[in-house]
């Protein structure tokens, strides 16, 4: 267990709390492209209301959204070729939150020199508006493969979890629940609905390591019926601190990136690239879906991996109530993780930069991950299109075309 | 819980990190102290018979 203390500190992401000035180093995917239009819409990071829009001349801006004059909602408002304008009474700011207009002052007024809204810096980058809601200098915004690469289709599927975001993270350092979640009870679901059970996600685990290093937390496994020389236990993938697992197999290689909106609402972000052996042919655009929480009749989807995964996260609670828990050893990656958030928490109030903050510009980081991920990349591949998130995308269809891969058995 | 770092014997206050976990019969604290930065696991073994029921 954790005491109840802990549990608040490791939890709340709101200003002024240790882990949300912790988060306050990152930048953060604050909506898909698609978000940002003419029409200003509402989102909320960090325990932050925020108002995202588009002006005329095609610059994204991200305001508080309060207005300052008589703190109406920004979203209540019309973007102009420069800005975004207040609907109440017209007064209009820019992008780094200047105000430029104040139409009811006297026209010699100096006042609108001295009022600025509360902006945010934002960067688009591979089909993600990112936003930084710390104190400036901002660093770079990592450029992490998946993002540049500029040979690999994308989609983004994304959905609002209402649970906090550390019990999605902890998910990550746990790979014992693969066997059971979706090996155990995913196959037990399907046993009962008369279809066969899924392969590879129900290999025992004979070996789980994990170690901190320059992008989080990296973590291997030896399943059975494989050995050390696999690439599940040569390369392994990571956990990217303090927010994305990393996830696939060759040729699809994914980000599942988990966004606090605020203590107890959670933006899941399913980023997927696709790049077959030698790249894949040029494609522009990159369709975003939401994924679905619940079946028509109200519950809980759970017939497939992400779906399964969802359910554990929010049944444990908006908070998780770690007072009550009983950890044992098959959850030690899980309170290495812990302590590294503890730690990098510590790190920001020594006034030292967290981990994975990077201050110089570069152009890509990349990250480890298998090629060949629970002994095959084309199984992997052939479930993970099924039975992750990708179920739901517009272009599920063309994503098997692209890859080719045999339609497996069980399917 | 345990309340001071068994490394240095300062406080583990606010910063610092305890985590209860179990092995077998024995209880586990890790700790981590952000005085001295030392990460150690407190095992009480022989205090088994003080585990609150659950
Ligand atoms: S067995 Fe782990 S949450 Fe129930
Ligand atoms: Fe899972
Ligand atoms: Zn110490």
């Amino acid at each position: 267990m954790l005491s109840a203390e802990k549990n608040e500190r490791l939890t709340r992401v709101g200003p002024g709390t240790p882990m949300g000035e912790l988060l306050r180093r990152y930048w953060w995917p604050v909506a898909t492209h698609d978000m940002a239009t003419r029409v200003p819409v509402k989102r909320r990071l960090l325990g932050e209301n925020l108002v995202l829009y588009r002006d005329g001349g095609g610059t994204v801006g991200l305001l508080a959204e309060q207005c300052p004059h008589r703190r109406a909602a920004l979203w209540l408002g019309c973007t102009e070729e420069v800005g975004l304008r207040c609907g109440y009474h017209g007064w209009r700011f820019d992008a780094s939150g200047s105000c430029l207009e104040q139409p009811g002052e006297p026209a010699d007024s100096t006042f609108k020199d001295r009022i600025s809204a509360t902006a945010y810096p934002v960067q688009e980058l591979g089909g993600l508006i990112f936003a930084y809601l710390g104190p400036l200098p901002a660093p770079e915004l990592p450029r992490y493969d998946l993002f540049v690469w500029d040979d690999a289709w994308r989609d983004i599927g994304h959905a609002e979890l209402p649970c906090n975001f550390v019990q999605v993270m902890e998910n990550s350092v746990d790979p014992y629940h693969v066997e059971w979640l979706h090996g155990r009870y995913g196959n037990f679901l399907k046993e009962l609905g008369g279809s066969g059970p899924l392969p590879v996600v129900g290999k025992k685990h004979v070996k789980v390591a994990f170690e901190v290093f320059e992008h989080g937390i990296l973590k291997r496994r030896v399943l059975e019926g494989h050995t050390e020389e696999d690439e599940d236990w040569r390369v392994g993938h990571p956990l990217v601190f303090p927010h994305m697992l990393r996830v696939g197999a060759a040729g699809l290689a994914t980000f599942q990136i988990r966004v606090p909106i605020d203590d107890e609402n959670t933006w899941h972000v399913w980023y997927q690239t696709y790049r077959p052996e030698g790249g894949a042919p040029p494609r522009s655009d990159i369709p975003v879906y939401e994924v679905p929480l619940r079946d028509e009749r109200g519950e809980y989807l759970r017939d497939y991996v992400d779906g399964q995964d969802i359910v554990a996260w929010i049944t444990q609670g908006r908070i998780s109530d770690r007072t009550k828990e009983h950890l044992g050893r098959s959850d030690l990656g899980v309170i290495l993780l812990r302590k590294l958030y503890a730690e990098q928490m510590d790190a920001v109030a020594r006034g030292e930069d967290p981990l994975c903050t990077y201050r110089e510009p570069h152009e890509v980081i990349d990250l480890p991950m298998e090629k060949d991920k629970f002994g095959s990349a084309v199984e992997f591949r052939q479930l993970w299109t099924r039975e992750s998130s990708i179920r739901y995308s517009p272009i599920k269809d063309e994503i098997f075309e692209l890859f080719g891969d045999p339609v497996p058995a069980w399917a | 819980m345990i309340g001071f770092c068994p490394g240095c014997g300062t406080a583990l206050g606010e910063a610092s990190f305890v985590q209860e976990f179990w092995s077998g019969t024995d209880r586990h604290f890790l700790c981590w102290c952000a005085s001295c930065r030392l990460m150690c696991t407190v095992v009480i073994g022989a205090l088994v018979g003080t585990e609150p029921e659950h």
